[in-house]
């Protein structure tokens, strides 16, 4: 269409705000990560280092740990989320009236803030008065008083339980969004021919869900590699450094230790492997339109 | 037989999936109801009382302070952020001149970048400027995280927009900025509300900044939470009562328009 | 009122080049119709001349004036979508008046114009309602209300008939044709619809590929195709197209032998309309060949032999009865025209 500079005008005030707010910061971070810069010792920015900063967090073995921690978590729950999403898309793709309450109550953990989740998983495994510590005790007799969040691998397992039940939702809907997308005559055809119901699923619906499936995978890898609340208010990344994601531990060497130059560089890491992951995603979302249609 | 054996399997699955999704938040409106000494048994019988709530407005809580601060952050991110993105939305929904590609690819990227890279210059920003503390400094790191997302959704919601209804109003005589005032405006309302409304829960729920850029005056409300972890230990029902003033705001947004919320929630990242 | 004239015009789309060049001069109050297949070309020209898509290369004059840089909305033309164009968030009314509330009318003007151009249409009731609450021809009368509400230099029409059910199809047919009559105002219509193209048109343009290929009034492009693409593309059921060879006055096909007043040619292509074929006696009969094919229509019976590679039609009485598989023989009706076509260039022989 005409007028060539009016898109340009309606995107100004937009494009400022992201440059402000985005670039700006990023390069000043990205200065940051080559300087020495201890907020305990100085006021001002130091000297100029290198890559100091950069050696220094792959020799850091609490950064190594942290990264196992996040490498551990993010598979885990992406695996998990993307299952119990695409189960539960299937589950809830029939119009009922049961279907539709089940679709409108999961909004309700999708907006809660993941900051009160941590508090309320918390309170709820507490060993003494939580009423799930105390409930699975009641069931399984073998998970009696087991302290959850003070052992390593529950307290794991919680933080990933409370991610999960966070994500589902949404990648639920997103998997709903894709379903309608696959056409009813390809499944009526596959029944008409004598496929089974496990067949249907695994030869007509799910190869035809593969693309709807890989962003879905994607975007939760990015939000899990964004994680960052629950850590704070749920296990506090202990017991020890056990629930340390990378997240969590570059806002510690920021804003525990003061290390700006550190903490940049790691920060910069931690970008590093999230743009990977975006730069791929956005691909696909713009090469593969037909593909991922919902 | 097969067949109401499978009816039945289905209906039992649903409940079950309403009950874990449910149960947690049951339980901490539960609890917010509860004396202090039911709070550390697990009941669900117990005389309920409100004192939970007068109590985390008093001293030393002020939980009113919080619930202020968090009302204004989000709302002014929002009238901030929204008309903005709607403008370059539909720049980018309609228009197909050089270079959208790429500013497109440059905004879905900003939504990856992970929130600690961008909070540490502005810490280091705030602090320069004397900010800290304040809820302008939260409403500007908000906006960072805020505006691409609510670009990418309202695209989404144009997108659907025939273009048909914009070119008979250009035939029949209105101008560019006519055509986005009458037709595009008044059509692209449902999603506009729904990405304001997005956006108002993004920024309600945002803790990491706030956590790092607050500390006593523009603390919000889900930082605010971290207070009730005392020397006396965590004070479980003032906690929950706290949680509820978070969440019921928010849900109440969510149900009235849940109908355009899944659309939207997937709108953007899918097509 | 006004002519337009697109002379020399190129659209490119980066590097897709959608009508290489482009002339065409549209009288003043002449009902115009682009005719051709999807992909030809002809909403481009329509969206260029309404200047919803920006011209590459050439000029266009709406009144003798060029606008090529002029805004739609300065162009004073009217315009009817194929899906209406209707706004979905004001009501009939509003949606009528909208182009006189953009030129400033006050409202209570507005609606006496209104009310006036809706009874015009039949929508004098609906007025209150939303687009969404309408039927489709409904829908379609309100965006023709819309259109004529002002009286433009233009009407442009995107096959606005296209998604409307067969009879409702026909009865708009003949408002639009009515209207035209009424109002004189020149009108360019888009349709892929050969029949909407031959009961409205004054001129038809035959278009593929981005380029015209003919025009010329309804009844020249009927009888005098000028090529074999427009051969084929009008009429129902379409010409039958026979290739063969000419040799001393006679045409020769698989099953086909018949006199023709045509120089000798190796290759060529002979069309013949089925309306211009008769059922004859099997043994004299120029055309034999086994029967493939009956089709009863109503007024005719449709007859489908099949000689060699080719199948033929040819339209009989109501009442001929026939066993399939039985030959039959066809002969050309006097009077009826031949066709003789190029095989390479596909163009028409003169004859």
């Amino acid at each position: 269409m005409r007028d060539r500079g009016l898109p340009f005008v309606l995107m100004a005030p937009a494009f400022l705000i992201v440059l402000a707010t985005t670039l700006y910061p990023l390069s000043y971070s990205l200065i940051t990560s080559f300087r020495e810069w201890r907020l305990t010792r100085q006021r001002r920015p130091g000297d100029f280092v290198g890559i100091d900063n950069y050696t220094g967090a792959f020799t850091n073995h609490e950064f190594l740990s942290s990264l196992w921690v996040t490498t551990v978590f993010v598979t885990i729950s992406v695996v998990a989320t993307v299952v119990l999403a695409m189960a539960l898309a299937l589950l809830l793709r029939r119009t009922g009236r049961l279907h539709t309450f089940v679709r409108i109550i999961l909004i309700l953990p999708f907006a809660m803030s993941p900051a009160l989740i941590g508090v309320s998983f918390r309170f709820m495994f507490n060993p003494e008065f939580g009423v799930l510590a105390q409930g699975l005790g009641a069931i399984f007799p073998f998970l009696k008083g087991v302290a959850w969040l003070a052992d390593p691998r529950f307290a794991m397992g919680i933080l990933i339980v409370t991610d999960v039940w966070h994500w589902v939702p949404y990648m639920t809907f997103m998997c709903l969004g894709g379903l309608t997308a696959v056409p009813r005559e390809t499944e009526e055809a596959a029944r008409i021919d004598g496929a089974s119901g496990f067949r249907i699923l695994w030869e007509i619906i799910l190869p035809q869900m593969r693309g709807v499936l890989v962003v879905v995978a994607i975007l939760k890898t990015i939000f899990a590699l964004k994680m960052f609340d629950q850590v704070v208010t749920l296990t506090g990344g202990g017991p020890g450094a056990s629930t340390e994601t990378l997240a969590y531990f570059v806002f510690k060497v920021g804003f525990h230790w003061f290390d700006m130059g550190q903490a940049s560089a790691m920060a910069w890491i931690l970008t590093a492997i999230m743009m990977v992951i975006s730069i791929w995603y956005v691909r696909l979302l713009m090469s593969e339109r037909k593909l991922v249609t919902a | 037989m097969k067949k109401q054996l499978f009816w039945w399997g289905e209906r039992a699955l649903l409940v079950f999936v309403a009950v874990v999704a449910l149960f947690p938040i049951l339980w901490m409106f539960l609890t917010a109801f509860k004396q202090p000494l039911d709070a550390y048994r697990v009941s669900i019988f117990f005389t309920p009382t409100f004192n939970n709530f007068k109590a985390v407005f008093d001293e030393p809580w002020y939980l009113g302070r919080m619930v202020m601060n968090s009302v204004i952050v989000a709302s002014v991110t929002v009238m901030i952020s929204v008309p903005c993105a709607s403008l370059a939305a539909y720049a980018f929904s309609r228009f197909r001149m050089r270079g959208r590609k790429f500013l497109f690819f440059l905004v879905l990227s900003t939504q990856f970048i992970p929130a600690v890279v961008i909070v540490l210059p502005f810490f280091l920003m705030f602090r320069q400027l004397g900010l800290l503390d304040t809820r302008l400094a939260l409403i500007i790191v908000n906006l960072a995280i805020v505006t691409p997302f609510v670009i990418w959704m309202i695209k989404g919601f144009i997108d659907a927009i025939p273009v048909e209804a914009e070119e008979a109003a250009m035939v029949d005589g209105a101008s560019r900025l006519r055509v986005i005032r009458d037709i595009v405006l008044p059509m692209a309302a449902p999603g506009i509300l729904t990405s304001s409304i997005f956006c108002f829960i993004l920024t309600w729920n945002e803790f990491l900044f706030a956590l790092i850029i607050t500390r006593r005056e523009a603390v919000t409300l889900p930082v605010g939470l971290v207070n009730f972890r005392t020397e006396r230990g965590d004070l479980w029902e003032l906690m929950s009562a706290a949680g509820v003033m978070i969440t019921v705001p928010i849900f109440i947004m969510a149900i009235i328009i849940q109908k355009h919320f899944t659309r939207g929630m997937t709108a953007g990242a899918v097509k | 009122m006004a002519e337009v004239r697109l002379e020399n015009v190129v659209k490119r789309y980066g590097g897709f080049t959608a009508l290489p060049k482009l002339d065409l001069h549209v009288n003043e109050g002449e009902f115009l119709v682009l005719l051709g297949p999807s992909g030809c070309g002809k909403t481009t020209t329509m969206r260029l001349i309404a200047g919803l898509e920006e011209i590459t290369e050439g000029d266009l004059l709406i009144g003798g004036e060029r606008v090529n840089d002029k805004e739609p909305k300065d162009r004073d033309i009217a315009m009817v979508f194929q899906n209406y164009g209707l706004y979905p968030h004001m009501s009939v009314a509003d949606n009528i008046g909208y182009p006189l509330k953009l030129r400033g009318l006050g409202k209570s003007e507005r609606m006496a114009q209104v009310r006036k151009v809706a009874e015009k249409v039949e929508l004098g009731e609906l007025l209150d309602r939303r687009p969404s609450e309408l039927s489709g021809g409904q829908r379609q009368r309100v965006a023709l209300a819309r259109a004529i509400v002002r009286r433009p230099q233009l009407f442009l029409m995107d096959e606005p008939l296209s998604n409307l059910d067969a009879k409702l199809r026909v009865t708009m047919r003949a408002e639009l044709k009515h209207m035209h009559h009424e109002m004189g105002i020149t009108t360019v219509y888009v349709t892929h619809d050969q029949m909407e193209a031959m009961t409205l048109a004054s001129r038809i343009v035959v278009m593929n590929k981005g380029r015209i290929v003919q025009l010329d009034t309804p009844e020249r492009i009927y009888s005098e195709p000028a090529d074999l693409f427009v051969a084929d593309f009008i009429g129902s059921p379409s010409m039958n197209l026979i290739h063969g060879q000419i040799a001393g006055g006679t045409f020769t096909a698989e099953g086909i032998s018949l006199p023709v007043s045509a120089p000798d040619r190796a290759k060529v292509v002979l069309g013949i309309r089925p309306e211009d074929l008769q059922i004859s006696d099997a043994s004299t009969a120029p055309i034999k060949a086994p029967i493939f094919a009956l089709e009863l229509t109503g007024e005719s019976t449709l007859v489908t032999l099949r000689a060699g590679a080719t199948q033929l039609c040819a339209r009989g009485a109501a009442d001929f009865r026939a066993k399939m598989d039985d030959t039959c023989g066809l002969a050309p009706r006097p009077g009826g025209r031949i066709h003789l076509f190029d095989p390479e260039s596909g163009l028409r022989l003169p004859s």
